[in-house]
């Protein structure tokens, strides 16, 4: 009897990955374990003997890992957020990114949740936040925030994936126990279709005000201490900002690995970079215009202890790091992407890694800076991240690779159901949608029209 | 594995999402009676609870009425 498995499928690039991993898919696995055992290793080592082993101090005492907290929350918000916005505006072309989106919101999620743990020198004393927790406290409301976000977004990836794990259970594709347990009987009558949209409207409206809380209230943290350079009104939005524009270069960096390694180049067409490039333009101008707000206000002022930190990052120990974010973030990405003939894949590449790399520098220009120029009449401290800092970061980056390429080995990376609804649906919707918002011809010019005739 | 044993584990997976949402409302309210107790600005702890709990109910919710959707859709199908 032939195996399901074998029949051909119109979308066959799709399951490819998931049918035929091939021998490269559990060499890159058996490296990222190592990577990450040794990471493991390094934490231990971490909570055996304190943090002192970090590169933190009096008076840096947050480092690394609330950088790498914000860093990788910021990231999440590529994916649930971009992906409800594309939804709800009906943008036809999101079909074959969406589902990637989406999975970088659950993974990063996870790996940034953690990071707030590994700084604390004591893990098991997160247990008295259940029962002596201060809910008045921007961080108990991160750990709110972040939770619902998680929730929320790994039920958003989970149902639109339900029809898909259903073709997989159908082929017959091991392990099938799991697919028929998680495609909850999915026969994809009209009924369940009914339920599977009304439940996507749902969590669509309500994803975007979850993803929009989370990052303002990470800015919180900061902006409601009364500390130079962190307080500041307009850090939540310039926060929301900075995630989407990191988000949307994380996705255009995966977007472009994927086609490559999978080929496939029939699915994600240069259009797609094209359009989520101009976004990630926008963002760029957008980013720029609050770091400029940001900046004049606290230099118009000219408060000494706001002065301090400001020159500690245009002129001082941080310039390097501050102008290679102006560079990464604003002149980089504008310069490559203003430019039609160099918004070309490499282009478009280069631009998203500078701003991802640029990112990371912005968040590390918040934190350090202010904790080392303190108010009272210290010396500037000094930061220098440790060997297990930098093993963490490169730890929590490998969790990510192995965690996306997991779901990649199980689900497929595209949404097959909604690609092939697009096939059938997008041009009757389209033409259905345009001709409801044209206006209507004049009755005397169509008066007219049946006259001359 | 046998569809029983699948179904129990779908069973599962629901009564877990109502398990957290029951856990995150009782310690928000755990939270908000000490704050009560320590006369410790409870007000910030009710406004935190009218978001947070609504939010953790709706997600169980529209899972639920999935998991419910699909079974019902599925044997409508079915009849003849």
């Amino acid at each position: 009897m032939e195996h399901a498995s074998a029949r051909p499928h119109p979308d066959a690039a799709l399951l490819n990955p998931i049918e035929n991993p091939g021998r490269s898919f559990y060499y890159i696995v058996g490296a990222l374990l190592v990577i990450i055992s040794y990471t493991g290793f390094v934490y231990f080592r971490q909570l055996w003997f304190g943090l002192g082993v970090t590169g933190m101090a009096q008076p840096v005492t947050w480092g690394f890992y609330i950088i790498n907290f914000v860093f990788f929350i910021g990231i999440s918000h590529a994916g649930t957020l971009i992906s409800a916005i594309l939804r709800l505006s009906k943008a036809e072309w999101r079909r074959p990114i969406t589902r990637m989106a989406e999975v970088i919101t659950a993974i990063v999620l996870a790996i940034g949740g953690l990071h707030p743990i590994i700084d604390l020198g004591r893990p098991d004393r997160m247990l008295h936040l259940f029962y002596n927790g201060r809910l008045q406290s921007p961080l108990l409301w991160d750990v709110a925030s972040i939770t619902a976000y998680f929730t929320a977004s790994t039920i958003y990836l989970y149902i639109p994936l339900i029809p898909d794990i259903a073709i997989l259970r159908d082929r017959g594709v091991k392990p099938r126990w799991l697919y028929e347990f998680l495609s909850w009987g999915w026969q994809g009558t009209e009924r369940q279709h009914k339920v599977l949209d009304r439940a996507m409207n749902i969590l669509m409206v309500m994803v975007i005000p979850i993803a929009v809380s989370v990052h303002t209230i990470i800015s919180y943290i900061f902006a409601m201490t009364v500390q130079p350079g962190w307080h500041s009104t307009i850090f939540g939005p310039y926060f929301v900002v900075g995630a989407i524009f990191s988000g949307i270069a994380a996705i255009l960096v995966l977007m472009i690995v994927f086609r490559k390694v999978f080929h496939l180049e029939g699915y994600l067409k240069h259009i797609h970079f094209n359009y989520l490039s101009i976004l990630l333009l926008i963002m760029s101008l957008i980013w720029f215009y609050f770091t400029f707000s940001e900046y004049l206000t606290g230099f118009y002022g000219h408060e000494p202890n706001e002065m301090r930190v400001f020159w500690y990052k245009f002129a001082g120990d941080f310039a390097p790091y501050f102008w290679a974010m102006i560079v990464c973030n604003f002149a980089l990405p504008v310069a490559i992407l203003c430019n039609r003939k160099t918004r070309t894949i490499s282009g478009i590449l280069i631009a998203s890694i500078s701003v991802v790399v640029g990112m990371w520098l912005e968040r590390l220009i918040i934190v350090v800076p202010s904790l080392a120029n303190p108010r009272l009449p210290y010396p500037t401290g000094i930061y220098i991240p440790s060997h297990t800092e930098w093993m963490l970061f490169v730890g929590g980056i490998s969790v990510f690779i192995l965690g996306y390429m997991i779901f990649a080995r199980f689900f497929p990376v595209i949404s097959i159901w909604e690609i092939e609804e697009g096939r059938h649906e997008s041009a009757r919707i389209v033409t259905e949608r345009i001709t409801s918002y044209m206006p209507d011809p004049e009755p005397s010019a169509a008066g007219e029209q049946g006259g001359t005739r | 594995m046998n569809k029983k044993t699948i179904e129990a584990l779908q069973i599962l997976s629901i009564s877990l999402i109502w398990l957290l949402f029951t856990g995150i409302a009782v310690w928000i309210v755990t939270l908000i009676k000490e704050s009560i107790r320590l006369h410790d600005a409870p007000d910030a702890s009710v406004g935190i609870s009218i978001v947070a709990i609504p939010v953790f109910f709706t997600l169980a919710s529209v899972l639920t009425y999935v998991f419910i959707g699909l079974r019902k859709g599925r044997k409508e199908e079915s009849e003849p």
